[in-house]
């Protein structure tokens, strides 16, 4: 079954507009005084999505390797940023650390997909490339901004413990690593809880804009699957290699926890 | 033996510690006294290596602690905080970790543990008991009771007996002084009792001698 896709015009686009207007005003009526907000965030969502929307069309047109190494690059510094902003305590070179994590997670299982699963060709073909990338570096930085969140905060405030376990003659390792294993534990837990219902209580978005252009829900499912793997690999790498990084920094190799380095916003 | 030479200590803005010597031979104690803030916790820390020296050379057996190997030194010498630190768990599960470390050398032995609690006033009914349940001066026994269970060379130790009441303080000092005897231990005493530091060990150094500097100077 492929039926054809429905186009949408900007007045179908208005029409949904006034699905967030309801939204004002019962926000209105009730006095929950979210009307501003809610007007900036649908706001935001029409040109952010617009703007990709025609970047988007721009890039496919152009099909240009440089172009897509470009892209990819700016989706991973946004993301490694966002990454670094969420936990309540950071330290300096977090930025690089989580940088190097995303660059390691999102390039290996994405061009894993596009080479060995989808074989797109050319290898940059930006129409899979960039949409499979997006979607690894937005769950990979949750799982990885949990794991940094966890691991600073534990290091702080188990403190007392680690240099206890040092004290005796534990290694740097053996003192931390129930807090790595933990904290990568944390940062897998979303990705396990959404694997957990995926189908069941929820569509994935990307599922769902297949079927909705006319993708026979199987193959839409089949998809699906690759891109749940994918993700679940990249977060589990991305949480690994983080928490390695940060124990490599925060550990020297005189085996002292060098907590000063970690500060509170 | 260990000897620690002039020893100095750096906290941000000044120096804590310049040039500290002393040396705990083995079998002995050596108090470590001095007024509040004067470096004694630091010193401690320091000479375990979990900060760092601003100068100075710590030896153990006549051999730099970087040579001995970090982990490995800290098992010989390990350094007891006043604020007793324990893993979550029984007391079983803290009396066995360290052996549960590479450097550890040796296995849990159930009896020794068993015979050290009693040394110090707890018994066997304390074993399976979850150490959030013990009081602060039980935990601080038990982690004395932990480091001892290693058979370290040394002991560095802050304020032990700070939360025991006379009749167990009594039995740690009595336990100290009798492992010292047994098996040779050393140990590096910090106590605000100047009493307790001449009652259990061979000498006593007072670290408010030692006049620090009171800015860096290079």
């Amino acid at each position: 079954m492929r039926s054809e896709v429905i186009m949408l015009s900007p007045f179908d686009l208005v029409v949904s507009a006034c699905l967030v207007l309801a939204a004002g005003f019962v926000s209105l009526a009730l006095g929950l005084g979210l009307e501003k907000r809610l007007a900036i965030a649908s706001a935001r969502t029409v040109i952010q999505l617009l703007l990709i929307g025609f970047i988007l069309r721009w890039v496919f047109a152009v099909d240009s390797p440089l172009v897509v190494i470009v892209i990819l690059s700016v989706m991973l510094v946004v993301a490694s940023r966002a990454a670094v902003q969420r936990p309540s305590r950071t330290f300096g070179g977090a930025a690089w650390r989580a940088f190097a994590s995303l660059l390691l997670c999102g390039l290996a299982t994405t061009f894993t997909v596009t080479a060995a699963i989808i074989h797109i060709e050319p290898w940059y073909q930006p129409q899979y490339l960039i949409p499979l990338l997006g979607m690894v570096l937005g769950n990979s930085l949750t799982g990885i901004s949990l794991c940094l969140d966890h691991i600073l905060n534990d290091l702080v405030c188990k403190r007392d413990q680690v240099e206890m376990e040092l004290a005796l003659g534990a290694t740097r390792w053996e003192a931390a690593r129930d807090i790595v294993r933990d904290s990568v534990s944390k940062g897998m837990i979303p990705i396990i809880n959404t694997m957990m219902v995926v189908g069941v209580v929820s569509l994935p978005g990307m599922m769902t804009g297949q079927i909705l252009s006319g993708t026979d829900p199987v193959e839409a499912v089949k998809y699906q699957i690759v891109v749940m793997f994918m993700i679940a690999a990249a977060t589990s790498l991305g949480c690994i290699g983080v928490a390695i990084l940060v124990f490599r920094h925060l550990f020297n190799d005189r085996h002292q926890l060098r907590a000063g380095l970690i500060r509170t916003r | 033996m260990l000897r620690v030479d002039r020893l100095s200590v750096e906290v941000p803005g000044k120096l804590l510690l310049n040039e500290v010597s002393l040396v705990v031979p083995p079998g002995q104690g050596v108090g470590l006294v001095g007024p509040s803030g004067c470096g004694k916790s630091t010193m401690l820390r320091t000479i375990a290596g979990l900060i760092d020296a601003r100068g100075g050379t710590v030896q153990l057996g006549g051999v730099d602690r970087a040579a001995v190997g970090w982990p490995e030194f800290r098992r010989k010498a390990p350094y007891l905080s006043q604020v007793p630190s324990l893993v979550e768990g029984s007391v079983n599960q803290n009396l066995e970790r360290p052996f549960t470390y590479r450097s550890a050398s040796g296995g849990y032995e159930r009896e020794k543990a068993l015979r050290l609690l009693r040394a110090v006033g707890m018994d066997e009914t304390c074993f399976s008991a979850d150490v959030r349940s013990l009081s602060v001066g039980e935990q601080q026994r038990v982690c004395l009771v932990r480091a001892l269970l290693a058979e370290p060379r040394f002991l560095l130790l802050d304020e032990p007996t700070s939360a025991l009441d006379e009749e167990n303080t009594g039995r740690v000092e009595a336990l100290l002084l009798e492992e010292a005897d047994r098996s040779g231990l050393g140990f590096l005493l910090v106590t605000h009792d100047r009493e307790q530091a001449v009652r259990v060990c061979g000498s006593v150094l007072d670290l408010g001698d030692f006049k620090a500097s009171s800015e860096v100077t290079g």
